[in-house]
C-alpha cells in the first residue's frame, strides 16, 4: 500500500497537465491561421474559407444575439417560477416543477435540435412569415428551453437557502409580501442566481446541436445589425459544420480551431469572473 | 370597484405566475410531442432494419444503441479511477492552497465548451496520435468532458462524512488505506454512484464532440476494435432529422430520439431517485 501516495500524486499532476494540455494544443492548432491572417480577422465580415477570407465577426455577432435573447427570456421565467414554488405554492407543486425541470435538463441537445427543426421552424415560419424560419431567433428560443431549468434549478436552490428566521422577522415587522420579496429574500438569493445566470451562460454559448440544425448556417452579418428572423451563423454551428469538410493541415482547418479557442476563452473568462465574484462575497 | 382592489392587491403575484406558466408547462409539453412522435414508429422493424431500404435505415437501431453505450461506458470507466483519485489526493494529501487550486481548475475544466474538447481530441488523438475516427478517440473526449462532474461529486460525498468518524478512524490507527476502504467506502458510496450514473447520463447526451471524432455515418454494427468508428444514436438523430424531403426519415429520427431519452431518463432519474434515498437515510 506503499503506492498509494505517488499514485495520488501521478493521477493529480496528470490532471494539471490536461488543463494545461487544452489550451496548448488549441494554440498550436490555430497558430498558422493566425500567423497567416492576423488579429484583424476578428472584425472581418466576410468568411468564404476558399477564397481564403475569414472574417469571425458575423459569428460572433451571432453567438451573441443568441445568447442575449436567450437570456432575456429565460431569466425572467426562471427566477419567477422559483419565487412562484418556493414562496407561493405547495411543497408538493414545488417538488413536481422541480422533477420537471430535472427531465428538461436530462433531455439530450440533440433532441432539442429535432424539437427546435421540426416543431419550432414552422411555427415561426408560419407565424413570421419567413422563407424557412432558419434564424437567430429561432436558435435564441430553443437556446431559453435549454437553459431554463439551470437557471429555475439554481434560483430555487439559492430561495430555499434565506432563512425562515429572516421571513418572519420581515413579517413581523409588517412588510408586505412584496416588499419582502423585493427588499429581503432577492437580495440575499441573488449572489446564487447570478451565479447560476453566468452558468447558464457559458453552458448557451457552448450549445452546438441544437444551434446548428436551427439557425441556418448562413455566414454572413444580419441587415441591419436588429434583425434576428434572418439565417445566420454561431461560432458553435460554424464549426460543427464545417470541421468535417476542413482538411488536417489546411489554413481552414486551424481557422476552426481558432474558432475553438475563442470559445474555450470566453468560456474561461465568464468562470473566471463568477469565480472571482464568488470569493469576494 | 371591488375587482380593482383585488387586482391591485395581486398584481405581482399574478405577474409571476404568468412569467412562471411556460416553466410550469413545457417540461410536459416537451415530453408528451417527443413520446407521440416517437413511440408509434419504434417497431421491431424499425429497431431491425428487416425489409427496410435506403438511407441508412437498412441496418436498424441496433447498431447504434450499441455505439452510444460502447461510448459512454468507455467514457466513465476510464474517468472513474481519474476522479476518485482526485477525490482522495484532495481529501488526503492536499493542502488547504492546493485544494482551491484544483477547485479552479474543475471549474475551469468545467466551462470549456464540449465543442472545444471535440476539436482538442480531433487535433491531439484524431490527427497527432494517429487514433483516426475511433472509438477509443471518442471514449477519451468524453472522459475529459465528464471528469469534472465526477470529481465535484466525489468531493462532496467525502466532504459529507464527519470529521469525528475520520478522527476516531485515525486514532484507532487505521493507514491510508484502511481508512479509504474500512470507513469512507461504506459512508461514500451511494453519493458516488449517484455521480457515476449522472455521469453516464451526460455521456449519453454528448453529440458535438464526437460527432467528427468517434462516429461515421451509417454500417456498423459491432466494432471490430476500439480504433474503429461506431455509430450512434445521438449523431443518427443527427442525420436523419436533415433529411426534409422524407417525412419516414424523420419519423425515425423521432422513434431515435425517444430511445436515447429512455435511456438518458433511465441513469439520470435512478441517479436522483438514489440521491432522495439517501437523504431521508441520513436524515433518519
Amino acid at each position: 500500500m506503499i503506492l498509494l501516495k505517488p499514485g495520488l500524486y501521478l493521477i493529480t499532476s496528470f490532471i494539471a497537465l490536461l488543463v494545461l494540455a487544452v489550451p496548448f494544443f488549441l494554440v498550436q492548432a490555430s497558430a498558422p491561421f493566425w500567423a497567416s491572417a492576423g488579429i484583424k480577422v476578428l472584425t472581418g465580415t466576410e468568411w468564404f474559407p476558399y477564397e481564403m477570407l475569414f472574417g469571425m465577426l458575423p459569428a460572433i455577432i451571432g453567438s451573441t444575439w443568441a445568447i442575449l435573447i436567450a437570456l432575456f427570456i429565460a431569466i425572467p421565467c426562471g427566477v419567477a417560477t422559483a419565487i412562484v414554488t418556493t414562496e407561493l405554492v405547495s411543497s408538493s407543486l414545488a417538488s413536481a416543477t422541480r422533477m420537471g425541470m430535472e427531465v428538461l435538463a436530462a433531455i439530450p441537445s440533440i433532441v432539442y435540435g429535432l424539437i427546435g427543426l421540426w416543431l419550432l421552424l414552422p411555427l415561426l415560419q408560419s407565424s413570421f412569415d419567413l422563407l424557412s424560419g432558419h434564424s437567430l431567433l429561432a436558435a435564441g428560443l430553443i437556446l431559453a428551453l435549454m437553459i431554463l431549468p439551470l437557471i429555475t434549478l439554481m434560483s430555487m436552490d439559492a430561495l430555499r437557502l434565506v432563512s425562515n428566521t429572516q421571513r418572519e422577522a420581515g413579517m413581523s415587522l409588517g412588510l408586505s409580501w412584496e416588499a419582502l420579496l423585493f427588499r429581503v429574500l432577492l437580495p440575499q438569493a441573488w449572489p446564487a442566481i447570478r451565479g447560476g445566470i453566468l452558468l447558464a451562460m457559458g453552458r448557451a454559448l457552448g450549445e452546438t446541436m441544437a444551434v446548428m440544425l436551427v439557425v441556418g448556417s448562413l455566414d454572413r452579418m444580419p441587415e441591419p445589425i436588429m434583425n434576428i428572423l434572418q439565417p445566420a451563423q454561431t461560432l458553435t454551428s460554424r464549426i460543427g459544420r464545417e470541421i468535417g469538410e476542413a482538411a488536417f493541415g489546411s489554413i481552414h482547418f486551424s481557422a476552426l480551431m481558432a474558432c475553438g479557442l475563442l470559445l474555450a476563452l470566453i468560456g474561461l473568462s465568464i468562470s473566471l469572473f463568477a469565480h472571482t465574484r464568488v470569493v469576494k462575497a | 370597484m371591488m375587482f380593482w382592489k383585488v387586482l391591485k392587491q395581486y398584481r405581482v403575484k399574478g405577474l409571476l405566475i404568468l412569467i412562471s406558466l411556460p416553466a410550469l408547462v413545457l417540461p410536459t409539453i416537451c415530453l408528451v410531442y417527443i413520446l407521440w412522435q416517437g413511440l408509434p414508429v419504434l417497431n421491431w422493424q424499425t429497431l431491425s432494419g428487416e425489409g427496410v431500404t435506403g438511407f441508412g435505415l437498412e441496418h436498424g437501431m441496433f447498431g447504434q444503441i450499441w455505439g452510444s453505450l460502447l461510448l459512454m461506458l468507455g467514457a466513465n470507466v476510464l474517468a472513474a479511477p481519474v476522479a476518485l483519485g482526485l477525490a482522495l489526493f484532495f481529501n488526503l494529501y492536499a493542502n488547504h492552497n492546493t485544494q482551491r487550486t484544483i477547485f479552479t481548475l474543475l471549474h475551469l475544466l468545467q466551462s470549456i465548451p464540449p465543442i472545444v474538447y471535440g476539436l482538442f481530441g480531433l487535433f491531439v488523438f484524431v490527427h497527432l496520435l494517429h487514433l483516426g475516427i475511433s472509438l477509443l478517440a471518442g471514449m477519451i473526449i468524453l472522459a475529459m468532458i465528464i471528469l469534472p462532474l465526477l470529481v465535484l461529486n466525489a468531493l462532496h460525498a467525502l466532504k459529507a462524512i464527519s470529521v469525528e468518524q475520520t478522527e476516531s478512524a485515525r486514532s484507532l490507527g487505521l493507514n491510508d488505506m484502511q481508512l479509504i476502504c474500512r470507513v469512507w467506502a461504506p459512508l461514500a458510496w451511494p453519493t458516488m454512484l449517484t455521480g457515476q450514473l449522472l455521469g453516464m447520463a451526460r455521456a449519453l447526451s454528448e453529440t458535438a464532440p464526437i460527432l467528427f471524432t468517434a462516429t461515421v455515418f451509417s454500417g456498423v454494427l459491432w466494432p471490430s476494435s476500439i480504433f474503429e468508428p461506431v455509430t450512434t444514436l445521438q449523431t443518427h438523430i443527427f442525420y436523419l432529422a436533415q433529411e426534409g424531403g422524407n417525412a419516414h426519415v424523420v419519423s425515425i429520427a423521432w422513434g431515435a430520439a425517444t430511445l436515447l431519452i429512455t435511456l438518458v431518463l433511465l441513469f439520470s432519474l435512478t441517479a436522483l431517485l438514489l440521491r432522495r434515498i439517501d437523504q431521508h437515510h441520513r436524515i433518519s
